[in-house]
């Protein structure tokens, strides 16, 4: 009889156990740190728990880290869906490691605009922002208005350029290599006029918000960053203006991928379709300073003067992210011996 | 004395956990160095070349990386030694009361987080930095010195850290030497200096060499100060290994690169213990 009960407890105790956890569905969600952490748990995650019940754990990373991760556990993914950059999306899809994203499941996927979707729904791009120019205005009186600024002697000493390893950093070199007459395929002319423009720079900037501290001690009046960083500082009382060059900033594409073999796809494509819900997608853009993919979402007028958007969006350079995914290392390569040595 | 049969038992769980989480995974990365890299598409199937390890040879940019981690680790280790031999000499033959002190004080550094220690040298050493500003408040240079970015900054930050590793090592070896010795030189008419020189120099030896190896090891596999004082134009091997693997995603060229460093590191532990026991045999 004794035996008995206390198998039943065993029993009881064990099926408790093994039913909360069924209950409470975890989905793991690769996204980048900082602000756009906190405002992916504002925007993304907030309404998904509530509205199917399960929880979410970050896992916070760059792209290229989290499409290491996703290499190394090919086929069985500590993730469940991760924001990345579009160019490293189309490199893990050019891995075969992207589950192809099912448009049927997801209710919001008729409002995002057509190129958003990257090749055979491998990916899908979540908000649009570029790298352009941001300066002081305190130190600056006339705004820059081209990439060629910064190598104009009027600033020498006062401007910093990302590294490559950074997304500014590259794409400076390529909109640099663009007006010097260089192609995707041919970056010498690039390479060539970076080469003073680095040597000039007050640092080669690796992360960011490196620049905060730089622009807030004045040691620097000028440099390609991102419109979203700028406005964030802006709002929190840093003298900084966005400018765009008028041959156009270089798009930047944060996308969403679902890594292959997760066991959370359903879950997975919910999560997707709260970041692409109109709601998702404005509340992101308001507090990010981002660009919507979804076409019911309007900015507001203090947003219009950052993000990209009308002609500062037509203007703006998409480059294949197929191209970057294939020619990074060589550009970095290239870069380390020639620019930064 | 110890029977091997003992010996083994005693060393197994060490060598199980060694096997277990080094030596397993190090070798799966063997085959990794000889595979090809196709950007944009991954790992080439089936594939084998040698390439990652020629490259490793014939590109003058990676032997300027490997000479200069190679300077930086002896230039680490030859500040460590100048700077704590005489520390260590006090600890071990100083007053007995500031002993604890003295010790408390070199261990104390250890205590903080590499990243907040190398951040801290970040704040002396930029250009608006501590140091920088005091040098130009003082009228003493016009323009900011170049600190970082550089052996410089990778010189500073390196020897504070591993400084405490050469003083542990050194304090023990120099404790070892019998004062009798010592006194037995001096009584026969030594000079003080010749004493040192040709008594507790030598016969700390072991440890100057000890030390010697720990650091310089410790240093040219170093990732986070340098990534954080040598940032992007001043990079290590160990840097180079990190941006080849995470950045551009390269796996097989940064094993490959990984193997090359441990071969320097096991070369160089090899090439000293050879050294020690020479200097050994003459002593």
């Amino acid at each position: 009889m004794r035996h008995t009960l206390r198998f039943a407890t065993a029993t009881a105790i064990l099926s408790a156990g093994l039913s909360m956890t069924a209950h409470a569905e975890e989905l793991v969600v690769g996204a980048f740190g900082g602000s756009f952490a906190e405002n992916v748990k504002a925007c993304h995650i907030a309404a998904f728990e509530k509205a199917t019940g399960a929880t979410v754990a970050l896992k916070l990373g760059n792209s290229s880290q989290f499409a290491a991760s996703i290499r190394a556990t090919a086929g069985k993914p500590d993730m469940d869906i991760v924001y990345i950059d579009n160019s490293l999306a189309a490199q893990t899809h050019g891995e075969k490691l992207n589950e192809t994203i099912d448009r049927k499941k997801l209710t919001n996927a008729g409002d995002v605009i057509a190129s958003a979707w990257g090749k055979d729904d491998s990916y899908v791009v979540a908000m649009v922002s570029a790298t352009a120019l941001v300066y002081n205005p305190k130190l600056v009186k006339a705004p820059p208005t081209s990439w060629l600024d910064l190598a104009d002697p009027a600033y020498a000493g006062k401007y910093a350029i990302g590294d490559i390893s950074g997304t500014s950093g590259l794409h400076f070199l390529l909109a640099l290599n663009k007006i010097k007459g260089g192609t995707l395929d041919n970056v010498d002319p690039g390479i060539e006029a970076m080469k003073p423009i680095a040597k000039g720079s007050a640092v080669l900037y690796t992360q960011a918000d490196q620049l905060l501290s730089l622009f807030e001690r004045q040691e620097i009046a000028l440099a390609p960053w991102y419109p979203d960083r700028a406005g964030v500082a802006i709002d929190k009382g840093l003298s900084l203006a966005v400018a765009y060059p008028k041959e156009g900033a270089v798009g930047i594409l944060p996308a969403v991928i679902i890594p292959k073999g997760t066991a959370k796809s359903e879950l997975a494509h919910k999560f997707l379709d709260q970041i692409l819900s109109a709601d998702g997608q404005a509340c992101f853009s308001e507090r990010a300073y981002i660009g919507a993919v979804n076409t019911k979402v309007k900015l507001s007028d203090k947003l219009q003067k950052i993000v990209p958007n009308g002609e500062t969006l037509e203007k703006a350079w998409f480059i294949d992210p197929e191209v970057i995914a294939k020619n990074t290392a060589n550009w970095t390569r290239r870069w380390q011996r020639e620019v930064a040595r | 004395m110890i029977a091997p049969r003992h010996g083994l038992m005693l060393i197994a769980p060490l060598a199980l956990v060694l096997a277990g989480f080094f030596l397993v995974p190090v070798l799966m990365m063997l085959p990794t160095s000889f595979a090809e890299y196709v950007p944009g598409a991954g790992l080439a199937k089936g594939v084998w070349t040698l390439e990652n390890y020629t490259r490793i040879v014939t590109d003058d940019y990676y032997r300027e990386v490997i000479w200069r981690t190679l300077g930086l680790g002896l230039f680490v280790t030859l500040a460590c030694l100048v700077m704590g031999y005489p520390l260590a000499y006090l600890i071990a033959r100083g007053p007995e009361r500031w002993r604890v002190p003295l010790i408390l004080l070199v261990i104390f550094p250890m205590m903080l987080n590499l990243v907040v220690r190398s951040f801290g040298w970040i704040a002396l050493l930029a250009n608006r930095g501590l140091v920088n500003n005091l040098l130009i408040d003082l009228g003493l240079i016009s323009a900011p010195l170049k600190l970082m970015f550089n052996l410089t900054g990778l010189m500073i930050g390196l020897t504070h850290i591993y400084l405490p590793f050469m003083v542990l090592m050194l304090v023990a070896a120099i404790r070892n030497v019998p004062r009798d010795v010592e006194s037995a030189a001096a009584t026969l008419g030594s000079s003080r200096l010749h004493v040192f020189t040709s008594v507790t120099l030598p016969l700390s030896a072991p440890g100057i060499l000890a030390g010697s190896i720990l650091v310089f090891v410790l240093t040219i596999s170093a990732l986070v100060t340098p990534r954080m004082l040598g940032g992007p134009t001043y990079k290590v091997m160990a840097t180079l290994i990190y941006d080849e693997f995470m950045q551009l995603l390269d796996w097989p060229s940064g094993s490959a690169l990984s193997f090359a460093l441990t071969f320097m590191a096991i070369g160089v532990i090899w090439l000293s213990s050879r050294l020690t026991k020479r200097w050994a045999g003459m002593a």
